[in-house]
């Protein structure tokens, strides 16, 4: 690189284009990952170019099937999961793994989790009625639950005997879900019949999350779990793992970290919401964080979901 | 400038006229963006003429902390939709403080209305995304949408103890009088929201649609049923 070249000029073209037009986005306020605004907060333009870079490859698959298979997959994904959680998945070994965690939900929660597989298996049934194709050959063997790629006794085996995790676990899996759909609504744009299922998809997902939430909070989950179903800060804080002894594994955290990441965002549209006019007393940060959930994109939502598959997504 | 006014087109744009009353362009974000403004404004109206009712007074630790929350995430969503409508937001819609106050008389009334107005706006913001031009708008449309599939879901379960009929017990969060068999949520065009939100006897400023979207809705309304 001699010394004519800028930093940009040494990019992909392709990358190039989408990067000057997010900064511009930026510079007029759209909301950023806490990454890009940290890099720009540092005055360092190639930590902000580097996460920038992220994010606008990341959005780079815009096309309508490429975001119903991916929808698929974690449909399957969370589908899979609970099945294996009530024991009713097609792999015995995905049953028998979930056994013990299994006999200590309530009666009063089954109810719940069978009405949230309910929906997920209708969802799978949705996109692959309407242009989602399983190209990765999903099925109940395909998930590794422990979050270590097939190899089993990851991070997240404490799913399988402790209700308290698999009750955490399963607020992450829905409120990635949420975010997933949140981040690929844009892509939509090209097909209004399929955005519309897809928001009408997201909001049951959220509904999930909420619920979730809320058996927490009713089984001993920390505050910051709000009854009201939102979530309240953003990082590892915002799972509201505090219930859960011992203290989850720092993979486990990073993992939550990754879930929750720039869900503490009090900014809007560039607006800072604890600016804005007529908000009662007592509205504060965490009132606006809770107020307005946010997008992941593809590549964030990857690299969360992927311990737990074996095929590697793309 | 934000994205919005990138896609606003200055002409036909939404009209406030007396009384608050308010004609929407259901053609532009604008008009989209201020459809969304008039229902935060009825629900932010409702959910603080709650927490300051004498019924607040009575109800549980936990039905406080959910309509306190409640309170404030949607005075936020209202304040924020009108920072991003600037000078292109409707103004602020007459309300009858007679309708308001029989809404939140009893606790069991605060309920029952705050899940109607849940369910509405899950079903007006999943009816109305598809018809935003800009991303960026879709975008924020998107934040609160899922903020009030959290809300319809808190305060459908605050109603458990109720064993309404349609949704078995355990279910009402997402139930089946909400959710259908291809796991799809409520949706309803903006027309038929309107009518509801008219119904309600809250919002006495005429609010109507002046032009609809040019896009054919794709899909039949998929109605949240009467709250029981």
């Amino acid at each position: 690189m001699d010394n004519t070249e800028t930093i940009l000029g040494t990019l992909d073209p392709d990358v190039t284009q989408q990067l000057v037009s997010r900064r511009a986005a930026i510079l007029h306020g759209a909301s950023v990952s806490s990454r890009v605004a940290a890099g720009l907060a540092m005055a360092s333009v190639p930590v902000a170019l580097a996460a920038l870079a992220t994010e606008a490859g990341a959005q780079s698959a815009t096309d309508v099937t490429g975001v119903l298979n991916f929808a698929l997959a974690l449909e399957i994904f969370e589908n899979e999961f609970y099945k294996a959680v009530l024991g009713v998945s097609t792999s015995a070994a995905q049953n028998n793994a979930f056994a013990p965690v299994r006999a200590q939900v309530p009666a009063s929660a089954l109810p719940a989790l069978q009405q949230i597989q309910k929906h997920e298996a209708a969802h799978v049934a949705f996109l692959l009625a309407n242009g989602a194709t399983n190209s990765l050959g999903l099925v109940a063997d395909s998930f590794d639950f422990t979050g270590n790629r097939g190899g089993g006794a990851g991070p997240f085996a404490r799913a399988t005997t402790e209700l308290p995790f698999l009750l955490a676990v399963a607020q992450g899996a829905e409120d990635t879900g949420v975010r997933a759909y949140k981040g690929q609504a844009g892509n939509l744009l090209a097909n209004r019949a399929v955005l519309e299922a897809a928001l009408r998809i997201h909001s049951v997902e959220a509904r999930h999350a909420a619920k979730i939430r809320r058996l927490r909070r009713a089984t001993g989950a920390p505050g910051v779990v709000k009854y009201s179903g939102t979530i309240s800060g953003g990082g590892a804080a915002a799972a509201g793992a505090g219930n859960i002894t011992p203290a989850p594994s720092a993979g486990v955290v990073a993992a939550f970290d990754a879930i929750y990441g720039g869900e503490d965002t009090v900014t809007e549209a560039g607006k800072a919401i604890a600016s804005l006019p007529n908000l009662p007393a007592g509205f504060d940060a965490a009132a606006a964080s809770e107020a307005f959930d946010e997008p992941l994109s593809k590549a964030q939502v990857i690299a969360i979901v992927q311990p737990f598959f074996k095929p590697t997504l793309s | 400038m934000p994205s919005l006014f990138a896609a606003c087109d200055d002409n036909n744009t939404s009209v406030t006229g007396p009384s608050g009353s308010a004609t929407l362009n259901l053609t532009t974000d604008v008009g989209i963006l201020n459809y969304a403004f008039a229902l935060e404004q009825l629900e932010a109206a409702f959910y603080t003429a709650v927490v300051g009712s004498a019924a607040f007074s009575g109800m549980t630790a936990e039905q406080k902390e959910v309509m306190t929350d409640l309170r404030n995430h949607e005075v936020a969503h209202r304040e924020l939709l009108r920072a991003v409508l600037g000078s292109s937001a409707i103004g602020d819609l007459a309300l009858s403080t007679t309708a308001v106050g029989t809404a939140v008389a009893s606790t069991a009334s605060i309920l029952k209305n705050a899940e109607a107005f849940e369910d509405l706006g899950v079903s007006a913001y999943n009816g109305a995304g598809k018809y935003l031009q800009d991303a960026a708008n879709l975008l924020v449309a998107g934040k609160i949408v899922s903020v009030e599939a959290r809300h319809a879901a808190a305060i459908r379960d605050l109603r458990e103890g109720l064993s309404l009929a349609g949704t078995p017990a355990g279910t009402r969060f997402a139930g089946d009088d909400v959710v259908n068999a291809q796991g799809l949520d409520v949706k309803l065009e903006p027309s038929a929201v309107l009518t509801r939100v008219a119904a309600t006897g809250i919002v006495t400023s005429s609010l109507s649609i002046g032009t609809s979207p040019t896009i054919t809705a794709p899909t039949a309304d998929a109605p949240p049923p009467a709250t029981p």
